[in-house]
């Protein structure tokens, strides 16, 4: 398990030193001034100057890079053109509401996988009916699903709230977690609990649903496999119920896949945050890389992109562990 | 059948959430937007909540950094100005200054300031709060800085007169101070207290200290910002007790919002496709602005370094025809090289379509492949723009390429003109009724909206004139500046933009001012009774 964690942590660094790579190499390839863009055009040439120099942004970009790098392990991740707030007080900021958005999905795509792929190995015209269903919800674009999701919800039924992460007229909790549904409790708000509940049900919905297609689809086919091996009939012949045989026998073993396709859908989630946020107006890190992007606001662009890329280290880390556990054979490879 | 406790649970947790659902959605059925909350706001407290969108959130609330347009209603309805423009003219009335006179030699402006104007935090306002708000914005540098680099000296002989000596006379002055990035007057007493080492914009980057309608009372990046309606303000209260600002960076959202009471207004961005056929409870207004539509010409490299491939351009567009497809009756082909309203009496723009004329320019081109960029807009707007354009050049025989780019990009051109497009569509907006404030920033260059390196040294040296001359030779100057533009088929002026804003039926008191983009004076907005 040590060297296990071991390879993990180094795989972090990696990806993080790739990613920054990435980011600045787009910088040379991308023709933009992000500098005059900030100070706006009506700046002189001498303002111009004189915040690119305060920026270091005069500096060729190797110098730039190891300059970053050198602040990055100092956790300073500069700040940003667009917000002028250190970047890493900006992720304080958004960070939380993506964090809890991403949660919830990612809880109710692997509560949803898990569910329908039970029942699709139940086999018979149900399961086939629902296999159709899973394809064709598989092939609706996540943009697609969101504003379906406003049109039925918000705009037609009125049930659910359109934007934002809350009712406008409520006042926010000063933390400790900044997250609204684990704070309202905290702060004994029922309030506020419940209109952070109904305003995180479609985007969390919207999110999790290509996920947990997923997850249902290989859990599914994991298991089939598994229900035709050896011990499994041992298990039937003894006159245990088929229900018994899944759930107790056959689950644990065939969660392996569904668990490895977990950490990748987590990575597809990430990835469509920046869209569901949009919609939703989702006060997170997703709405903030996308007013980012249109700034060129490289500082919050890097800062947002090791974030999201740590997370996704750290989750596919916690997958390995959850197969580890399910499956003892991998704690030893 | 015997239900076990463990199996009981799950439903009683159901039903439960189900039970909660029912209360909730019968609370959302008239205002899904705003009543999930349970916050217990009465009717006629909502009432006078006002509701706007923005489509990002703005840079900074700080007035003497800010220079973008989304966020223009926040800095006006929290800071005033010594001066501002009259609704709907480039005429230049009081706001903090109730007159103001202007020495001969043009060299010095003496403001005569309102008595008994109090700062949000209660201090009143006096000439010195006037001139230590003139030093901080020279202090801070930032772009809108440069509206006071003229001044050689401030003095401020009784506490109700603020004096400004210029350098050298500035033609554009008087409206710098009314521009709406132009110089607000900030409570000196907030300012230092919240000084700390970069005269306070940390501070004001989530407060104000302004003596404007409404008081910054939140200002939550990414969420929303609230404006409370001041207690203390010197003009007429507002109506609206509150104004929450919602960041909804997706149009259809917004407008689904609006259509179910979500919001009260949509204030720039709404499709013009869409304005013929809006829902009953909600209605367009438009207004003339100073934005305008530019194609912009790449004369640094083959096909359009060629003079007469260049002019060809007149005639490949059918320019009304376009305006009216693209913006639905929201924009009219302009009529000069400045907005009509800061220069009249201009002459006629030349572009006329004739097929012949743009055949022979195509085939007189090196290169018939081109491209046509656009700056991303949510209305989808500019891209319908640049493929009316690119359906209207390939009949004439060009083969062009269409592509979105962001502003940032478009800043980076200059840099290397020759991996710059051949064509870039764009609108822009002067910083105030001035023809200097429009002219200098596109024409000179080193003008900042300057992006494909128009350079004319006798542009330059005219519009350098232009800013001292006596006022019948400077207009005189702009038009000569305008015409050379024009005749160098470097920048083509294509439409001049409305303003327009989707509102709620019973939203009245719809004021704007054309030089204040996607602006309207919150102040002044009522909601209609029953």
């Amino acid at each position: 398990m040590a060297s296990l964690i071991g390879r993990r942590l180094i795989a972090l660094v990696a990806v993080m030193f790739g990613l920054v790579v990435i980011v600045f190499a787009l910088q040379a390839v991308i023709p933009s001034d992000p500098v005059r863009a900030m100070v706006g055009a009506s700046a002189s040439p001498a303002v111009v100057a004189q915040e690119r120099h305060k920026l270091g942004y005069d500096k060729p970009l190797p110098e730039r890079f190891v300059d970053y790098l050198d602040r990055l392990a100092h956790g300073n991740l500069e700040t940003s053109l667009r917000t002028r707030n250190p970047v890493t007080q900006d992720l304080g900021t958004f960070a939380p509401a993506t964090l809890e958005l991403a949660l919830s999905a990612a809880a109710l795509a692997a509560a949803l996988g898990v569910g329908l792929g039970l029942l699709l190995v139940g086999g018979g015209r149900p399961a086939r009916l629902l296999r159709l269903g899973l394809i064709g919800g598989a092939s609706i674009p996540t943009f697609l699903t969101a504003l379906l999701a406003i049109l039925v919800f918000y705009s037609t039924l009125h049930l659910l709230p359109a934007s934002g992460r809350v009712s406008d007229t409520l006042v926010l909790p000063n933390g400790p977690t900044k997250l609204l549904l684990v704070d309202s409790l905290l702060h004994g708000e029922p309030n506020l609990f419940w209109s952070a509940f109904v305003h995180l049900i479609m985007p969390a919905f919207t999110l999790a649903l290509l996920p947990a297609l997923a997850i249902a689809r290989t859990l599914a086919t994991s298991c089939e496999q598994i229900m035709r091996e050896d011990y499994v009939r041992t298990a039937r012949s003894k006159g245990l119920r088929e229900r018994r045989v899944l759930l107790r026998h056959a689950l644990r073993n065939a969660a392996g896949p569904a668990l490895t396709m977990s950490g990748l859908q987590f990575g597809l989630l990430l990835g469509g945050i920046v869209v569901v946020e949009q919609i939703f107006a989702w006060p997170g890190l997703g709405l903030y890389l996308d007013q980012s992007i249109a700034y060129s606001d490289f500082p919050a662009i890097t800062g947002t992109t090791l974030l999201l890329g740590a997370a996704y280290v750290v989750v596919n880390f916690t997958v390995d562990l959850a197969q580890a556990w399910a499956d003892p054979r991998i704690r030893t490879v | 059948m015997k239900l076990s406790r463990a199996r009981l649970a799950p439903i009683c947790l159901v039903a439960g959430a189900l039970a909660l659902a029912g209360c909730g959605a019968a609370s959302t059925t008239s205002s899904p937007g705003t009543s999930t909350s349970g916050s217990g706001a009465s009717s006629s407290a909502t009432d006078q909540i006002l509701r706007i969108p923005y489509l990002a959130d703005m840079s900074v609330p700080d007035p003497d950094i800010f220079y973008d347009i989304e966020g223009n209603s926040v800095i006006l309805s929290t800071y005033d100005g010594l001066v501002t423009y009259a609704t709907g003219s480039t005429k230049i009335i009081p706001d903090l200054a109730t007159s103001w006179t202007i020495s001969p030699d043009r060299l010095t402006y003496t403001f005569h300031l309102r008595a008994g104007v109090h700062f949000h935090d209660g201090s009143v306002m006096t000439s010195e709060s006037v001139k230590r708000s003139f030093q901080r914005r020279l202090a801070v540098n930032q772009a809108p800085a440069y509206m006071l680099r003229p001044i050689a000296s401030m003095d401020t002989p009784d506490p109700l007169t603020f004096v400004v000596h210029l350098k050298s006379p500035v033609n554009p002055f008087i409206d710098y101070m009314a521009s709406s990035w132009g110089p607000k007057v900030i409570g000196p007493g907030a300012l230092a207290t919240h000084a700390g080492s970069d005269h306070a914009q940390t501070w004001l980057q989530t407060h104000d200290d302004g003596t404007g309608p409404y008081e910054l009372t939140a200002f939550d990046r990414g969420r929303q910002y609230v404006l409370t309606r001041s207690t203390d303000y010197w003009g007429t209260a507002p109506y609206f007790k509150e104004v929450l600002i919602k960041i909804t960076p997706d149009i259809g959202t917004q407008q689904l919002e609006l259509q179910n009471g979500g919001v009260d207004a949509i204030m720039h961005s709404f499709p013009a496709s869409e304005l013929n056929s809006l829902p009953s409870n909600v209605h367009a207004e438009e207004f003339p602005s100073f934005l305008r539509l530019l194609l912009y010409v790449n004369t640094n490299k083959p096909p359009f370094d060629n003079p007469a491939v260049r002019a060809s351009l007149r005639s490949d567009v059918n320019i009304p025809q376009l305006v009216a497809e693209a913006y639905s009756g929201t924009a009219t082909p302009s009529i000069g090289a400045y907005p009509e309203a800061i220069l009249p009496n201009q002459p006629k723009l030349p572009y006329a379509p004739d097929t012949k004329l743009a055949t022979a320019g195509a085939k007189a081109a090196s290169t018939k492949n081109i491209t046509l960029a656009y700056t991303a807009d949510e209305s989808g707007v500019q891209r319908r723009v640049g493929e009316l354009i690119q359906a209207d050049l390939a009949q004439a025989g060009w083969k062009v390429t269409v592509k979105e780019v962001q502003l940032p990009q478009v800043y980076g051109y200059v840099n290397n003109l020759k991996a710059a497009p051949d064509l870039m569509l764009q609108t822009n907006t002067p910083d105030a009724s001035h023809p200097d404030t429009w002219a200098r920033i596109l024409f000179d260059s080193t003008g900042g909206l300057n992006f494909l390196g128009f350079k004319d040294p006798t542009v330059d040296s005219l519009l350098n004139k232009a800013l001292s001359a006596p006022a019948a030779q400077a207009t005189s100057l702009y038009q000569e500046v305008g015409q050379d533009v024009v005749n160098s088929n470097e920048i083509f002026f294509l439409g001049d933009v409305k303003n327009v804003f989707v509102l709620n039926k019973d939203l009245t008191g719809v004021e704007q001012v054309p030089a204040y983009p996607w602006t309207v004076t919150l102040a002044d907005l009522k909601r209609a009774a029953g």
